[in-house]
């Protein structure tokens, strides 16, 4: 089965779409001012799905949907949000919890209405959806249980954020289609003649993907005698303007590199700031005074970030049989966003969407989080794509010894 | 003690380097790129050079292929971060004596040299 660009991109279009006449139901309802932040397609291992929601408490409404596609579609405030919206709709109403409860639920079904029906709308075809059943969860239990757990382990999963002007709260839609019907309708709507992908190659892509993470995982505990686990690793699919706003602004420090041959793009690993000391000092051999970033620990960066990068990139360079250059790591110490714009602006210079390829690792013993982002160029990772020999996907090392014998 | 030349844009590695390094080798030089080290390397002619591959100006690879070139009995060893076949191959058609890939710890290191320079 084959998936194109322009499908891609249209789908991305559709589910951005719907939630952005999901969220202008909820303003004219709420008079709260709202907007689509980010709306991407993940192609992800299904026990990673809402990773993202850790850690926070939600409410809600979810919907099963069936027709030419089938799935579950979640709507997630979490719950000051909720009771914000709630206030909004009906002064004082989240005071009386059955009050708040059939709010969410009445706003849910009608902003989660609109998001389905454009799908039914492009595909010219009947998507029929359950009432809303409303949901009170933590984390990701807020997503459905999958219906078919054993048949793919990885799933499209369609996710957007939407952002309360003026307000730090955010609340989530996310669409999680059931694999076979969504892929035989990508499909159907792929040009085969032009730019498509087989997506069992993206599969192996991502799964490649995961292998580079735990090698640039096992790099940073050789260096730093930290136990790191690779946590996520998920290949994205979004607009450009999208892809600076998936990083968030928080600021980071780490590394950018530029890197070519097939594919080429750019590179970056990042670390929050205390994770950045933290894991500079593990590897070096003095305590550092004070709590600030010192020439010493940004030089321990770059190198770490080099390695990580390496670690990264090898595997799909030995799978592919081929080489894939990289510059000396430039240090970036900064807002997430203003990292990546300039990336993406150069990127955007010769496409509309990009793929996104984004690891994360963990260690429990300090506080230590880095994040690993790929912005390849679209036309050249389907070229990697088209020569990916998917036999080969597990030869991610090679044997320095075999080769200087 | 072996003439060590470390060729690393990387500050931290070299001092990890000359760590590993010092108390059996004599130090001759620390260099941040490729043409650099070709230039210290005719300067010094040390027993041994830890060649990096990823260094701006001119990477190590082309910096190996030159050392060769001048002198076919230099010994060179890439210290990198890179892990691809092809790199290696390119490493060896370069001349490279030896590759140790980063991260590393000091035995590795001592026995990659001992390889390639016996004591």
């Amino acid at each position: 089965m084959n998936v194109d660009i322009q499908s891609l991109g249209t789908f991305n279009q559709l589910a951005h779409e719907g939630a952005q006449q999901a969220t202008q139901s909820m303003a004219q309802m709420t008079g709260i001012d709202a907007s689509v932040d980010v709306t991407k397609i993940t192609l992800v291992d299904r026990e990673d799905v809402g990773e993202a929601l850790v850690g926070q408490d939600f409410v809600g409404v979810q919907f099963d949907f069936e027709g030419v596609l089938e799935g579950d579609t979640v709507l997630a405030f979490d719950t000051d949000s909720a009771d914000t919206m709630v206030d909004a709709l009906i002064p004082g109403g989240s005071d009386d919890e059955a009050m708040a409860r059939s709010g969410v639920e009445e706003v849910g079904n009608i902003m989660m209405s609109g998001f389905i029906d454009g799908w039914a709308d492009y595909l010219e075809a009947a998507i029929e959806h359950s009432p809303p059943t409303y949901i009170e969860k933590s984390g990701r239990e807020v997503l459905p249980e999958t219906r078919h757990p054993d048949d793919h382990e990885q799933v499209f999963v369609f996710k957007s954020e939407i952002e309360w002007v003026g307000e730090s709260v955010n609340f989530y839609i996310y669409m999680l289609p059931e694999y076979e019907a969504f892929a035989e309708v990508m499909t159907e709507h792929a040009d085969t003649e032009g730019d498509a992908i087989p997506i069992d190659k993206l599969h192996t892509f991502n799964e490649m993907t995961t292998s580079g993470t735990q090698k640039a995982a096992d790099n940073v505990e050789m260096m730093t005698g930290i136990p790191t686990e690779a946590e996520v690793s998920q290949i994205s699919f979004a607009p450009i303007t999208d892809v600076p706003k998936q990083i968030g602004t928080d600021t980071y420090v780490g590394t950018v590199v530029e890197f070519t041959g097939v594919p080429s793009g750019y590179l970056l690993v990042l670390f929050d700031e205390v994770s950045a000391i933290n894991v500079a000092e593990a590897m070096m051999p003095i305590e550092m005074d004070g709590d600030e970033l010192t020439d010493q620990h940004e030089s321990a960066i770059e190198e770490l970030g080099n390695i990580m990068t390496s670690g990264f990139v090898d595997g799909w360079a030995n799978v592919l049989q081929t080489s894939v250059d990289h510059s000396p790591p430039r240090l970036v110490h900064d807002m997430g966003r203003s990292i990546m714009d300039p990336l993406a602006a150069q990127v955007g210079q010769h496409q509309e969407h990009a793929f996104i390829i984004d690891s994360r690792m963990k260690t429990d013993d300090i506080e230590f989080e880095a994040e690993i982002h790929a912005l390849p160029n679209e036309q050249e990772l389907r070229r990697a794509l088209e020569d990916l020999d998917v036999e080969r996907a597990d030869e991610t090392d090679a044997d320095v010894e075999q080769i200087f014998e | 003690m072996p003439d060590v030349l470390i060729a690393d844009d990387s500050e931290f590695m070299r001092n990890l380097l000359r760590e590993i390094l010092e108390e059996d080798h004599t130090i001759v030089g620390e260099v941040e790129n490729g043409v650099e080290a070709v230039e210290v390397y005719k300067e010094e002619t040390p027993d041994l050079v830890m060649m990096d591959i990823v260094m701006p100006i001119r990477d190590g690879i082309e910096a190996t292929d030159e050392i060769k070139s001048a002198n076919p009995d230099a010994n060179v060893i890439m210290c990198t971060s890179v892990g691809q076949e092809e790199k290696m191959k390119e490493a060896v058609k370069a001349g490279a004596d030896g590759y140790i890939t980063k991260p590393f710890q000091k035995p590795s290191v001592i026995e990659a040299i001992e390889d390639v320079v016996p004591s």
